[in-house]
């Protein structure tokens, strides 16, 4: 019987713009799906998974520069003598990041796109698009465009398109991720009831994958490994850096002068970015405090408002009623914005030096009372602390570095607060931990947004929920 | 940001074939050229007007000439010095400063800018722009251009959404900012935002041409439509009528 | 083999063009006499970075797609053969092997193209297809400004992408 995939002896270096090679990511990495077969390969993020699915559907190296080695074949050809396009009807992925998939103005478009190049009949797409519209729920917004949409509607386009392809091999890369639960459970029944090669990238929500898979496969080490089912999730969870012992536990704080962020009865509206036209979001916080050296975490799912609470915390929007204040006093959204940091989701928002030094340097320089020699030894200390080089380039740095980097440059601007949104996602518990403990160094009060309860729950002294627009203390 | 130029309504130019209503415009635009009397010139120009607020409603053909006006004021107010020989109508001693061909010739030209804007504007807010590119594409325009211009319409707002929170976090960076900074400083001071932006929008690149050929952009095979415009069932009436009324109105308006 | 580059040529024009757009659009700066935009510094920038005939396409297409946009569609094939033209000339002037900087002559010559084409090109086909040709003089300056800052202003962004991120240099054609 021949393999849906049949990997062997896969090399893989990325291109590296420094002098100094790469490391590189497989080394000997073997891997064989047969056909129809569902697979689920676990590793951390920022391992390989995402490299792994794009050289499999043959992207990479191209997009993606570096040196590749070994044998893949799909379904008995040879990927090496196969352009992106040949594959269209053998491989097709789903990416962790629906935003760099899209080509259409509108879902529709979207969905028929890869018809199209296949040279279907009207007929015959509009049958297919029709039943994936349906299947996922968006017919309502069949004329929707990307911007309109929120993550978990783009992650069901994206599986919409998958389905109306109807490749031979499917390729999921954390696609439980971003999802509401009723989404979850369709994408588990269209997994079990589908008769397509299935391979599932993932490193989260494991809970949904118990009995879905015919083999599970590690990730670790650059190969792939095959261990015995029970001790695959304890081996998995150490890889992870699970088992380790958290970086807050018995962190001894600088002391310091503590202060306290608080609002009472604060209103604020924002315009619905949703198909709904002019729908203003209403946003009320009964109560909200945060101490000097707390963590606090808030969850609530996509769309409650989180994001509108902390744009109001730091500064960049304004409330209709009642203020953000501190130590008692209410605080205009300018001075708010230089005591509360925030630290966005995409960490690519404030990188534009090339080197880590010059952007670590760059906030202190604007500051005229620090000495050179001063400003040197602050910015190698920061940089040993969060683990990265000086000399390197940001934006060829990994994602795990790159949101070091991030937190290293609000660590230097010696904010008393922070509001970290999602910082969890794409990183393994114990890196974002890491990061919190650091900022946490100086006594900073940080508020953590989140929409993974179970981490929320984990690791902060309290908490609040959000839903619809309430925030409430849990 | 919106770049939807695209205006809902009932009328009949909705109904209207969009690749005669190309023609229909390039022909217009070419009329308003021709040496035609400036009677018939306004004429034309208020059944456009009257057409526009029809179609799209009278809200959007006075939006449509508010955005215009600053233009048209300033063209009204300089034009009339513009021609200095002829039959004088204000003087200062001996310096002519207005004359009767002047004002003639502004107000042709007004009417030819005004016309022309409108005629452009409804093409646009009566088509979306999917049906243009369709139509453009009948006119033989390679596909690979129209996928360009669907592509761009795609990122605008993606990269519009980006630039804006990069400005908002290059502004809780710094957070240090002065009020009223002179141009200079606040010009260099946009750089980083400039710079993390175009590094942004230059990253989405190959994840794009990536998306490309996975969906099978580069198959030799010819690609097929999912849109067509054949829900336009009177394509050449239509086109009869884009040739016919350009034509009627010359013989009636020539000069 | 030589590898098909439709799909990167295709995705590299797509996304300038949007950025163009963007920058005319979205960015403007308040000066005494109105509103400055940033197309220029994007154009600039374009031109300094990729080849020339990715500049003329998404400089022209860009700022034409945003005057249809923004409602002056009666300026979008003036935008597009006036700033096609000055992407086209300032790439083609600037343009070196290999990853050489080049010469500040050349890069005088390049903004004094820049400049001359975009106030002189606007000035011409304004004064033939729009107004008069002193309606159109009195636009000059406002260009001429405008360009300049956004030469310059091109030419800082431009460098700084180039360190900022080296992988741009694989996709230029």
């Amino acid at each position: 019987m021949q393999h849906a995939l049949h990997i062997s002896n896969l090399e893989f270096t990325y291109r590296s713009w420094k002098e100094e090679e790469c490391d590189s990511l497989f080394s000997n990495l073997s891997l064989k799906l047969g056909e129809g077969s569902k697979t689920l390969l676990l590793a951390p993020f920022n391992k390989g998974k995402t490299t792994l699915a794009k050289i499999i559907c043959g992207v990479c190296p191209k997009y993606f520069p570096g040196n590749l080695r070994g044998t893949i074949s799909l379904f008995g050809r040879d990927l090496s003598t196969l352009e992106p396009w040949d594959l269209l009807t053998s491989c097709s992925y789903v990416s962790q990041n629906p935003q760099e998939q899209f080509v259409a103005t509108s879902v529709e478009e979207e969905l028929a796109f890869g018809l199209e190049s296949l040279g279907l009949s009207r007929s015959e797409m509009k049958e297919r698009i029709d039943a994936a519209l349906g299947h996922w729920g968006l017919e309502s917004l069949r004329t929707s465009s990307q911007q309109e949409l929120s993550g978990g509607e783009r992650k069901r386009v994206l599986l919409a398109v998958q389905e109306v392809l109807q490749a031979r091999l499917w390729i999921l890369d954390e696609a439980f991720d971003d999802l509401d639960q009723t989404w979850r459970d369709q994408l588990r029944k269209t997994i079990q009831e589908s008769d397509n090669t299935i391979l599932v990238l993932a490193s989260r929500y494991l809970q949904e994958f118990s009995d879905l898979f015919d083999q599970v496969v590690l990730l670790d080490q650059k190969r792939i490994h095959t261990p015995a089912f029970d001790a695959l999730l304890p081996r998995f969870s150490r890889l992870c850096g699970d088992d380790l012992p958290s970086p807050l536990d018995g962190q001894v704080l600088d002391s310091c002068k503590k202060h306290t962020l608080s609002c009472i009865d604060l209103q604020a509206q924002r315009k619905r970015l949703s198909t709904l036209q002019g729908q203003m979001f209403s946003l009320s916080v009964p109560n909200f405090h945060l101490d000097s050296g707390e963590l606090v975490t808030l969850v609530g799912p996509n769309g409650s408002g989180k994001s509108s609470f902390s744009r109001l915390l730091c500064g960049l929007d304004d409330p209709i009623s009642g203020a953000v204040c501190i130590d008692g006093q209410p605080f205009t959204s300018k001075e708010l914005s230089k005591k509360v940091g925030y630290l966005f989701q995409n960490p690519d928002l404030q990188i534009f030096l090339p080197t880590v030094e010059e952007e670590l340097s760059w906030s202190l320089k604007r500051r005229k009372d620090l000495k050179p020699e001063e400003m040197r030894s602050r910015v190698s200390e920061c940089a040993d602390l969060f683990g990265l080089k000086l000399g390197d380039t940001p934006t060829t740095m990994s994602y795990p570095l790159r949101k070091a980097l991030q937190a290293a440059v609000y660590f230097l601007l010696d904010r008393p607060f922070y509001v970290l949104d999602e910082l969890d996602s794409s990183l393994t518990y114990n890196s974002a931990l890491s990061i919190i403990a650091r900022l946490r160094q100086k006594g900073a009060g940080l508020l953590l947004i989140t929409h993974d309860r179970q981490f929320a729950r984990g690791i902060a002294q309290r908490g609040y929920g959000i839903g619809d627009g309430r925030m409430a203390s849990l | 940001m919106t770049t939807s130029t695209f205006v809902a309504g009932n009328g009949w130019l909705y109904r209207f074939d969009p690749r005669a209503k190309i023609l229909l415009m390039l022909l217009l635009c070419v009329w308003f050229f021709l040496p035609v009397h400036l009677v018939g010139l306004y004429v034309a120009v208020a059944l456009i007007i009257l057409t526009t607020a029809c179609n799209t409603g009278f809200s959007h053909a006075w939006k449509t000439f508010r955005s215009i006006l600053p233009m048209l004021l300033f063209m009204v107010l300089f034009m009339p010095f513009n021609v200095r020989d002829g039959q004088a109508l204000v003087q200062f001693g001996s310096f002519t400063v207005v004359t009767k061909e002047g004002l003639l010739q502004a107000g042709r030209l007004a009417g030819r800018f005004i016309g022309i804007s409108y005629v452009c504007t409804l093409l646009f807010a009566t088509t979306i722009m999917n049906e243009v590119m369709l139509a453009l594409r009948w006119y033989r325009l390679p596909y690979k251009a129209g996928l360009v211009v669907t592509l761009a319409f795609t990122y605008i707002p993606f990269i519009a959404d980006s630039f804006s929170q990069i400005a908002e976090s290059h502004r809780l960076r710094e957070a240090e900012a002065e009020q009223g900074r002179r141009l200079l400083q606040r010009l260099k001071d946009l750089v980083p935002t400039l710079t993390s932006a175009l590094v942004v929008a230059l990253r989405s690149i190959p994840n794009l041409a990536m998306s490309l050929e996975m969906r099978g952009f580069g198959l030799s095979n010819r690609r097929s439509q999912y849109h067509n415009l054949a829900s336009y069932r009177h394509p050449f009436t239509h086109f009869l009528l884009s040739a016919i009324i350009p034509v009627v109105l010359w013989l009636l308006c020539k000069a | 083999m030589q590898q098909n580059r439709n799909a990167l040529k295709v995705a590299v024009v797509a996304v300038l063009t949007a950025v163009v757009v963007v920058f005319t659009m979205v960015v403007r700066i308040p000066t005494a006499k109105g509103y400055l935009n940033l197309c220029d510094v994007a154009i600039c920038f374009i031109a300094f970075t990729f080849g020339p005939w990715s500049a003329f396409i998404a400089a022209g297409l860009g700022t034409a797609l945003a005057d249809l946009i923004s409602g002056y569609a009666q300026w979008a094939p003036i935008s597009f053969l006036v700033h096609g033209i000055e992407a086209l000339l300032i790439a083609l002037i600037v343009r070196q092997k290999g990853d050489k900087e080049a010469s500040l002559i050349r890069k005088l010559l390049a903004g004094f193209v820049c400049i001359a084409t975009v106030s002189l090109g606007y000035f011409a086909l304004s004064s033939l297809f729009i107004s008069t040709a002193s309606v159109a003089a009195a636009e000059i300056p406002g260009n001429i400004a405008q360009s300049a800052v956004g030469f310059v202003l091109g030419l800082g962004v431009a460098s700084a992408v180039k360190r900022a991120y080296p992988p741009v240099r694989s996709l230029a054609w």
